[in-house]
């Protein structure tokens, strides 16, 4: 690296979306050429806490490690839990447990729709994403009796059951959404804005995609078809049918893309859990002391797979649970994408879509940035007014 | 329910090991758990990465079992999530790293290392990545011996 070569800390301050984490960006002009991360201002100790409580009482503990893709977690836990025991839990609980995931992955994907509308300064379609992902919000509502920490998956079952009430706002819910998702997916399509800041934005090869083991939407948008929905099917899923969804132009359009058409597909799959799921109970009743083994469970959450482990010990209590959320298994192959290497330059001005491209809550854009000028030992602050400034002279200038 | 892959693939792994397979668990439907010595556990890995088509690793992770660590890397390919499992000493728990095989599992090894003490060799950098810059040196928080309740009350700043 030469002396030319200026640090430009981003993070760990995130006021306004979770997760904060610590980036520095080794700049040469506006190419990046290194970047190190530093995460763990978020680390709540989760993993220690659930090895004092009992397996009921982790339910709403692990859902708490995330607040958006919390049903994934959730889910996750349960199903691992019942692998101790070896025993089977109803099916319609199983088909319940599919709902609920896939209308929180619909949530999730819009979420995540708006945050990036905000990032490429298309604010109207982040205001009109946010009111319609408030339709998926009510369904779940309806549905579990809460907004976002619904605790619906329970051991040996889910919490609660669906009645025709609800299955009726549930389709009514669900036609609004798939006319409002298709309207977007056109929309980015053809926006100049959205396609001026993604195209050949970030790419991330195939081959660096499997390399450093990129999950979820991120690896299917490196033209991956892999889904852990459809190569390790759990709950449902060995029945419920949906395409896997796969872009191969590796950037972050194609991540837009990717997001935009699962939220569809998702939609098909309630509608197909509706009409298909079985009558019988939701629940059965499980002891409160799992026999001593160890289980690895895996459930596509919104953001990628997914994967817990338990160890238990002949207590009410866990010996060792761990959590890999897929945020933190994209941390390496989004280090990849920010760093510029052979043919690929990525710039400063890339930083905020591609820290969003992978995860809302990544996104750096809440803050003055502060330059370091290694040369000069000089230091200065850019209000994100200023920041934004130079990214939209950036996008004119490329 | 027929169980071909996952014995498949168990039986390459015993025919390039042999009697440093310790154990072999399938304990339901694409799922393989396989413990090796820590001597085998980089030859095993890479083995399974490059030449049996396991070649994602989800994760690598540790637990405390008395005495002992047991390091685990989950290995995914052929629809089946492999554990392979290698238990170090506490006193001296080293294992070799899987960076120059798989470069994506840098933060794994990191956060273990961080979590656990495990050293991982021939990682390129095991700076700390998930505890806080003050953090006391040679404390590991998941480890058995680690209370919670030495989290109550201030800490003492260096």
């Amino acid at each position: 690296m030469s002396a030319a070569t200026i640090k430009v800390p981003v993070g760990p301050q995130h006021p306004a979306l979770k997760e904060p984490e610590n980036f520095t960006f080794h700049v040469e002009g506006e190419n990046i050429v290194k970047v190190d991360v530093r995460v763990g201002y978020a680390h709540k100790g989760i993993e220690k806490l659930m090895e004092s409580k009992t397996y009921l009482q982790n339910i709403p503990l692990v859902e708490r490690i995330c607040g958006i893709c919390n049903t994934a977690h959730t889910v996750c836990y349960t199903q691992n839990v019942e692998y101790l025991y070896e025993k089977p839990i109803p099916r319609r609980a199983e088909y319940l447990r599919v709902l609920i995931e896939e209308l929180n992955r619909i949530h999730s994907h819009l979420l995540w729709l708006g945050v990036v509308g905000h990032e490429v300064g298309f604010e109207t379609l982040f205001m009109y994403v946010w009111r319609d992902r408030e339709v998926v919000l009510d369904l779940i509502e309806a549905l579990t009796g809460n907004r976002i920490s619904m605790a619906f998956a329970t051991v040996g079952g889910t919490r609660r059951d669906l009645t025709s009430t609800i299955e009726h706002k549930i389709r009514k819910g669900l036609d609004l959404l798939e006319e409002r998702t298709k309207y977007y997916k056109r929309t980015v399509a053809v926006d100049p804005t959205i396609l001026a800041r993604s195209r050949d934005v970030g790419i991330l090869t195939p081959e660096e995609a499997v390399q450093l083991c990129a999950v979820g939407p991120f690896r299917r948008a490196s033209s991956i078809k892999e889904d852990v929905r459809a190569d390790d099917p759990y709950a449902a899923h060995d029945e419920i049918p949906f395409n896997i969804i796969a872009y191969d132009t590796c950037d972050f359009y194609a991540r837009i893309m990717v997001r935009v058409d699962e939220t569809l597909e998702s939609i098909n799959m309630v509608r197909y859990c509706l009409d298909h799921i079985p009558s019988g109970p939701v629940r059965v009743r499980l002891p409160n002391t799992p026999p001593v083994a160890e289980a690895v469970s895996k459930v596509e959450a919104p953001r990628g797979e997914n994967i817990h482990y338990v160890r238990s010990n002949g207590t009410d209590k866990p010996a060792r649970y761990k959590v890999r959320a897929p945020t933190s298994a994209n941390l390496a192959p989004l280090v990849q994408t920010m760093t510029s290497r052979g043919k690929y330059d990525v710039y400063v001005a890339d930083i905020p879509v591609l820290l969003a491209g992978i995860d809302p809550c990544m996104c750096c854009m809440d803050r003055s940035v502060k330059f370091i000028d290694d040369s000069k030992g000089k230091k200065w602050v850019w209000t994100m007014e200023q920041l934004k400034r130079c990214m939209s002279k950036n996008v004119v200038r490329r | 329910m027929s169980l071909q892959v996952e014995e498949s693939i168990a039986n390459e792994v015993r025919s390039f090991l042999g009697e440093n397979l310790l154990e072999v668990k399938v304990p339901r439907p694409r799922r393989l758990y396989l413990k090796v010595k820590r001597e085998d556990y980089k030859r095993a890995a890479k083995h399974m990465v490059e030449k049996m088509g396991l070649n994602h690793i989800s994760t690598i992770t540790a637990a405390d079992a008395g005495q002992e660590i047991d390091v685990m890397a989950y290995l995914f390919g052929r629809g089946v999530e492999v554990m392979l499992k290698a238990a170090v000493p506490k006193m001296n728990p080293k294992i070799p790293s899987l960076t120059d095989i798989v470069p994506g599992v840098t933060f794994f090894e990191r956060e273990a290392h961080d979590l656990f003490g495990v050293v991982f060799d021939g990682h390129p950098d095991l700076a700390r990545f998930i505890l806080p810059e003050d953090w006391p040196d040679g404390v590991y928080p998941l480890r058995k011996e680690y209370k919670v309740t030495r989290l109550k009350g201030p800490r003492e700043v260096s």
